[in-house]
């Protein structure tokens, strides 16, 4: 689930993210660009992954997304390019239905795959 | 949605006076999603992918090309052959006929140029490509490219348009003129925007507030309008100004095109888009950034997409009978009791699971016809 607000360190990594998902082994801040965004109209995701205490760094990370109550995923694969250490941009988005959307990072260390997953909703 | 708030206040007051001015109370939410099918018209915007976007005198070559049966190869069929001006721009025929009939429904082209995607299946990703493809298709027009350009050589009119659109005479290249000719083609098509419908006054009513002229709108209309937008999740897949979010999904239509013969649908337009040398990855694409082209560049192939069509604009829905990628269903009655019943079972194994049979009584499938009828710019 999204942590409360884009506050903590992760937040503060990546200058305008709006949410931040906190998993077991690292947290995701991100914003959506353009913000909001639109049914139906691609986007984009500014998002930062930050390793929680004694954690690694990431080795790299996927992005994807899909509506669980229908079914199905995006109809467009996302590319995830590092704009700096810690700093990602993923293009390619769009989420052509009204809904619940799940959004998802994998985020890959050297201990394994990570999956944290966020809740939007767009209508 | 900051933007909406006063609008939405000013709803509020239409509701609970709806019961006397012939208003249904539509809820904030109800309202949300009627004001996102909006504003209509779009306002004008230029193809960067095509440099004569917007070019007057492109425009007038396009028009004139598009009624002109010179570029087939038989003389006789022109792309208005199919898209007529007395049939909403599409034929009224189950599916098109060209040098021979083809396995689906002519669409119209009024409001083409506001799509992703073109075609039933998406191969195409501009207006410009598309364009193309008709001409030099062995079933429709059975042209080619240098058939197209020496016809643009050896006619003075087609030469003289030629000139005042690009500015300049054809070149040696056949692909390169009949490429041009494509996108005089689409430069004429961008100018093909259906007018306002009494389903928009209805929305810009509610949208002010404006009770007196909201209450003009049907009631039967405003009934199936609910349902639209409700019972019904029409607006799932039907959403925005163009009443299509402008993918692709599986209908329960059925995809046989004839004895022993399929027809893919989206999975096979995917790969036709990533092979055609016209895409907006291509070398023919005049926008520089290629800015145009990212859908062509992250558009993903799935096992789902056999037998996904195009989700249609519903403007003028009433006009372009018959319906279906394969114009199976003769009237709007027919499609609403097709969604009012539809057989979970033809739908995709693995697909995704948005559909159930509505199960509409009768006076419900009169009212989403009525709504459907009001998406026309001649009223009802």
């Amino acid at each position: 689930m999204f942590g409360a607000g884009a506050a903590g360190a992760c937040g503060e990594a990546l200058q305008g993210a709006t949410r931040t998902i906190e998993g077991k082994g690292y947290v995701v801040a991100f914003k959506t660009v353009p913000d909001p965004i639109a049914v139906g109209e691609h986007f984009a995701l500014d998002f930062a992954v930050c390793p929680r205490a004694k954690g690694e760094a990431p080795r790299s990370v996927r992005v994807d997304a899909g509506m669980p109550e229908h079914r199905h995923g995006m109809n467009y694969r996302p590319v995830v390019t590092r704009r700096s250490t810690g700093a990602y941009r993923a293009d390619g988005l769009m989420f052509h239905m009204p809904g619940r959307w799940d959004l998802v990072f994998d985020v890959v260390g050297d201990g394994g795959t990570e999956r944290l997953t966020g809740t939007m909703r767009i209508e | 949605m900051r933007r909406l708030v006063p609008a939405l206040v000013a709803l509020l007051a239409v509701g609970a006076a709806a019961q006397t001015t012939g208003v249904l109370p539509f809820s904030i939410s109800e309202v949300a999603r009627i004001l996102a099918h909006g504003p209509w018209p779009p306002l004008p915007r230029k193809d960067p992918s095509n440099r004569v976007s917007g070019n007057a005198a492109a425009i007038a070559f396009g028009a004139t090309l598009f009624g002109d049966p010179r570029l087939s190869v038989n003389g006789a069929i022109a792309c208005a052959t199919c898209h007529r001006a007395d049939r909403a721009l599409a034929d009224g025929l189950p599916r098109a006929q060209g040098l021979a009939r083809v396995d689906r429904n002519t669409p119209t082209v009024a409001d083409a140029h506001l799509q992703r995607w073109f075609g039933w299946d998406g191969a195409g990703d501009s207006l410009w490509a598309q364009s193309l493809r008709p001409i030099v298709d062995p079933r429709e027009m059975g042209s080619d490219l240098a058939h197209i350009a020496a016809t643009v050589r050896g006619n003075a009119d087609l030469l003289r348009g030629y000139r005042d659109a690009f500015g300049a005479p054809p070149a040696a290249d056949d692909e390169a003129v009949a490429v041009d000719v494509a996108k005089a083609l689409a430069a004429f098509q961008e100018t093909l925007t259906t007018g306002r419908t009494p389903f928009d006054d209805f929305r810009d009513a509610l949208a002010r507030g404006d009770q007196a002229t909201a209450a003009r709108y049907p009631l039967a209309a405003q009934r199936g309008l609910a349902l639209f937008i409700g019972k019904g999740q029409c607006n799932v897949c039907h959403i925005g100004p163009r009443f299509s979010n402008g993918e692709f999904h599986d209908i329960g239509i059925p995809f046989f095109a004839g004895p022993g013969r399929v027809d893919p649908g989206r999975f096979d337009g995917v790969r036709r888009l990533e092979a055609s040398r016209y895409n907006l990855l291509g070398p023919f694409n005049d926008d520089p950034t290629r800015g145009t082209a990212t859908g062509t560049r992250h558009v993903a192939s799935e096992h789902r997409n056999f037998g996904e069509f195009k989700v249609p604009s519903l403007r003028n829905v009433a006009r372009t009978a018959p319906y279906m990628h394969n114009g199976s269903l003769a009237t709007l009655r027919d499609v609403v009791r097709h969604y009012s019943e539809i057989d979970e079972d033809r739908l995709h194994a693995d697909g995704e699971r948005i559909l159930k049979p509505l199960r509409l009584s009768a006076a419900e499938s009169d009212d989403l016809v009525a709504f459907l009828e009001s998406l026309d710019e001649g009223g009802p």
